[in-house]
């Protein structure tokens, strides 16, 4: 999704297969007059990878004709203008390739008022975007760039050239998408002008309206993204609720769900932790997800997620009704951080379990748990090697969570944060997930669902995600606030 | 009759071999170039020169996962051994030390493309099938430990450094920043084992700091000896063979601390331990008497005489019982020789060391 974002793959735009396209017919009829069109045509002529095999078809025999003597040239030419207004007259045009297809008037139609939507919505999209405000931002930012005491405070550089770097970003693609609007835009009008219809441009003109209708839900759903970590990476934190083995092994399901969403996406998705229940399924599980939004995307399935189905655990086969819990926290990079945490609110504690421990014992349970008593906040990591290294990894994570939730409170300092209000959130369901004796997954908060229970177990959750970021959009009034 | 025997000054030279007091004067024989044991190359730092499919590893995991989930939660209740689940986490770090390319084992591609390895594979068939059908703890297959921001070689005759011994490095730094002259003295660390405590110590004094490590045992010595190496820290930590205080008679007196994890459970014990611990690890590193606390009393006794005034002592117990008895040792036995004695806590929450300072 816009994991492609900011190096998403458009359509390349077919310019220098429109431009001879455009003139040919002008050059054309003036050709017999003078010689220096021709001349004109010849340059304009560079289609690196044509795309439509109309026009090389037939540019090519004019240039192929130019290069024989002027005597000829000028009633190759006349035939091969005549050739091409022939073939205006032809509304049906079957086109050159075999990759095009029919094209009766009713989808030419359809096709500009496509065009003509797309064209709007892309207009809204930059006055909201304030492509006017970046372009303002750029200039500043560059300023400060080229200043020359701009390194004497490395971090606040940093900072900038990112932000620089993200602006600039939004710009281009404000502009590419201009580009294409506009080729598509040109596609129609030419269409229109020369009363032909070629297969091949309008199915390119087709398949630039939806690449770039695709390209806008993406840009919008990021512009939704406006939180302080929105861009980071994201770890995921599942979970089994109460309930034996119907629980774990809904929890696995979940850390299925949301692999298969991270490779979907392109992310480099790894599980990092698995606690395996007795039986079958999980305990517990921390999936490590990076990449550029995927704390964005997935913030929103913080909370409780209820199955209801057929257990297959039971010999009668029993409806069943489970729960597990997933929390998401930014993968935020040690450095950026920044926070200090008092060792007298964290209680660090090691789960050596039971026993004497020290030289009694010898087997790898170096977890660690810490929780920030002011707040409650605990955070487990059992990964790492050794000891100091998962108090290490802990520590980050829970000076994460700590920022988002200071975030999510408006908070503009850890010590505002208010303990009870974090320990109300976390038990709230948030999705039903029904397999039995319907089959419908159900978003609680926006309200979305839908009734393609396999999709969303294999990791398709764009709608539900795009959902929710509009419903949050239009529930909070206030923007969000930074951490100092 | 010659004792060998060596003027130890701050420019510490390794290895350095004692006599071995224990032994009477009379069955003494000096060997000036004694064949110390060579230690053993850890897994990870082995060259890739092996090599396998992928199809074939897919097949050795598979089986080695199979192994451990049968194994389930019997001996966690035979003996308190590990379950499946800690079993399970052990494999995938055989997985990262043994195989270059680990991460193209969860890839999809192709089953033969070749994968290399630090071992043959018919060998992680064999060392697996150690781990459970032996009991042969997970490290000394590996070769390594993982030790605070460690990677420590350790096999068969070194103690395995316990992740509550961690905290001792701590300990120390707390103890040096409140006293800033602790940072330049010369520190001990009694029974070194693989040379952790020693390493982590070395790795927060000062440039003119300087660790003295000892230990009975030359295996012990040969595989701290490599350690330090490792860690570029040979100029700064000397090794020494011999018993507790006697390879340090002539820095009596002037020791800015002393640390030690000595053994300390009780010999009535050992037969129950985990199997990993009490049949593979040696007992020299864990038999501390009938009380356990032979070791700890003697580094007692002998504390108040080798630290300079001011100078820190940390020492790691079996637990709240041991540590009362110490300090209630300290506060009798040595009169006034020792001020803040303080027992400390793992992490785990159990009182697990006991410190102090020489009195001025």
């Amino acid at each position: 999704m816009a994991r492609a974002m900011m190096q998403s793959p458009l359509p390349s735009p077919s310019k220098p297969l429109l431009l001879p396209l455009y003139f040919s017919p002008t050059i054309a009829t003036t050709i017999l007059v003078s010689s220096t069109p021709l001349r004109l045509l010849l340059s304009l002529h560079c289609p690196s990878k044509p795309n439509s095999s109309f026009c090389c078809h037939r540019i090519l025999p004019a240039l192929h004709s130019a290069s024989a003597f002027s005597g000829a040239l000028s009633s190759s030419l006349r035939s091969t203008a005549t050739a091409f207004f022939s073939t205006s007259d032809n509304q049906l045009n079957l086109g050159d390739g075999s990759e095009t297809r029919e094209w009766p008037l009713q989808d030419f139609y359809s096709l500009r008022r496509d065009v003509e939507t797309i064209s709007e919505r892309l207009e809204e999209i930059r006055a909201s975007a304030g492509l006017k405000q970046l372009e303002e931002d750029l200039a500043g930012l560059e300023r400060a760039v080229a200043d020359s005491s701009f390194w004497d405070d490395r971090v606040r550089a940093q900072q900038t050239l990112l932000t620089l770097s993200d602006v600039k970003d939004r710009i281009k693609l404000l502009t590419e998408f201009k580009t294409q609007a506009e080729d598509a835009e040109t596609i129609v009008k030419l269409t229109e002008e020369m009363d032909t219809i070629d297969g091949a441009l309008l199915e390119e003109a087709t398949s630039i309206v939806r690449e770039l209708g695709k390209s806008l839900d993406r840009f919008e759903l990021t512009q939704l993204l406006s939180g302080p970590y929105d861009k980071e990476g994201a770890v995921v934190y599942i979970t089994a609720g109460a309930g034996g083995t119907d629980a774990q092994d809904w929890a696995d399901m979940l850390l299925r769900m949301y692999v298969r969403w991270g490779e979907k996406q392109q992310y480099k998705t790894r599980v990092v932790e698995k606690s395996l229940g007795e039986e079958a399924g999980i305990k517990s599980a921390t999936v490590e997800i990076e990449g550029q939004y995927a704390y964005g995307y997935l913030s929103g399935e913080k909370g409780t997620h209820r199955i209801v189905r057929q257990s297959p655990f039971n010999a009668k086969g029993l409806r069943q009704t489970s729960f597990s819990g997933v929390e998401v926290m930014p993968l935020l990079p040690e450095e950026s951080t920044g926070i200090e945490i008092p060792e007298e609110e964290l209680d660090i504690s090691f789960s050596r379990a039971g026993g004497k421990g020290g030289q009694n014992v010898n087997k790898v349970e170096t977890a660690v748990r810490i929780t920030h008593i002011p707040t409650g906040v605990t955070v487990r990591c059992t990964e790492e090697r050794s000891q100091l290294a998962n108090k290490i990894k802990a520590l980050s994570r829970l000076k994460a969570k700590l920022l988002v939730i200071a975030e999510e409170q408006r908070a503009s300092e850890i010590k505002q944060i208010r303990g009870d209000a974090v320990k109300a959130e976390w038990g709230q369901q948030i999705r039903n997930y029904v397999f039995h004796p319907y089959k419908l997954v159900k978003d609680v908060r926006s309200g979305f669902e839908t009734s393609d229970v396999v999709s969303v177990m294999d990791g398709e959750l764009d709608p539900f995600i795009r959902a929710y970021l509009k419903y949050k959009y239009t529930t909070t009034s206030m923007p969000a606030v930074g951490l100092k | 009759m010659r004792l060998a025997y060596h003027r130890p000054s701050l420019s510490l030279l390794f290895p350095i071999f004692h006599a071995n007091p224990k032994r009477s004067i009379s069955n003494f024989s000096v060997s000036l170039l004694p064949t110390s044991p060579k230690p053993q190359i850890p897994l990870f730092l082995r060259p890739p020169t092996y090599s396998s499919t992928i199809s074939e590893l897919r097949k050795w995991r598979k089986w080695a996962k199979t192994l451990a989930s049968s194994v389930g939660s019997k001996f966690s209740e035979s003996d308190n051994g590990p379950d499946s689940t800690l079993l399970l986490r052990e494999l995938n770090w055989l997985v990262e030390d043994a195989v270059e390319t680990h991460h193209l084992l969860s890839s999809h591609g192709e089953d033969d493309v070749e994968v290399k390895l630090r071992l043959k594979l018919e060998d992680l068939y064999n060392l697996w099938k150690q781990r459970i059908e032996d009991r042969r703890p997970f490290q000394y297959i590996v070769g390594c430990e993982h030790w605070r921001d460690l990677v420590l070689s350790v096999e068969d005759g070194v103690l395995i450094p316990r992740p509550e011994t961690e905290l001792i490095v701590d300990l120390v730094g707390d103890a040096i920043r409140e006293n800033e002259e602790l940072k330049e003295g010369l520190w001990a660390d009694l029974g070194t084992g693989s040379g952790a405590i020693a390493i982590g110590i070395g790795r927060i004094l000062r440039s003119c700091g300087r660790v003295v490590a000892t230990d009975l045992s030359p295996v012990a010595v040969a595989v701290a000896s490599y350690n330090i190496q490792r860690y570029n820290l040979q100029d700064k930590i000397g090794m020494k063979l011999g018993s507790w205080f006697e390879p340090l008679k002539d820095v009596e007196g002037e020791l800015a601390g002393l640390v030690s994890n000595p053994p300390y459970i009780p010999s009535e014990d050992i037969s129950g331990l985990q199997a990993e611990v009490g049949k593979h690890e040696p007992i020299l590193a864990l038999d501390g008497g009938a009380s356990g606390m032979d070791d700890l009393l003697h580094l007692c006794r002998g504390a108040a005489s080798m630290l300079k005034p001011g100078g820190f002592f940390a020492f790691e117990t079996n637990g709240e019982k041991q540590c009362r008895i110490l300090v209630d040792y300290m506060q009798s036995e040595t009169k006034g020789s020792f001020r803040d004695l303080e027992i400390v806590s793992d992490l785990a929450g159990k009182q697990r060391f006991v410190t102090g300072f020489r009195s001025r």
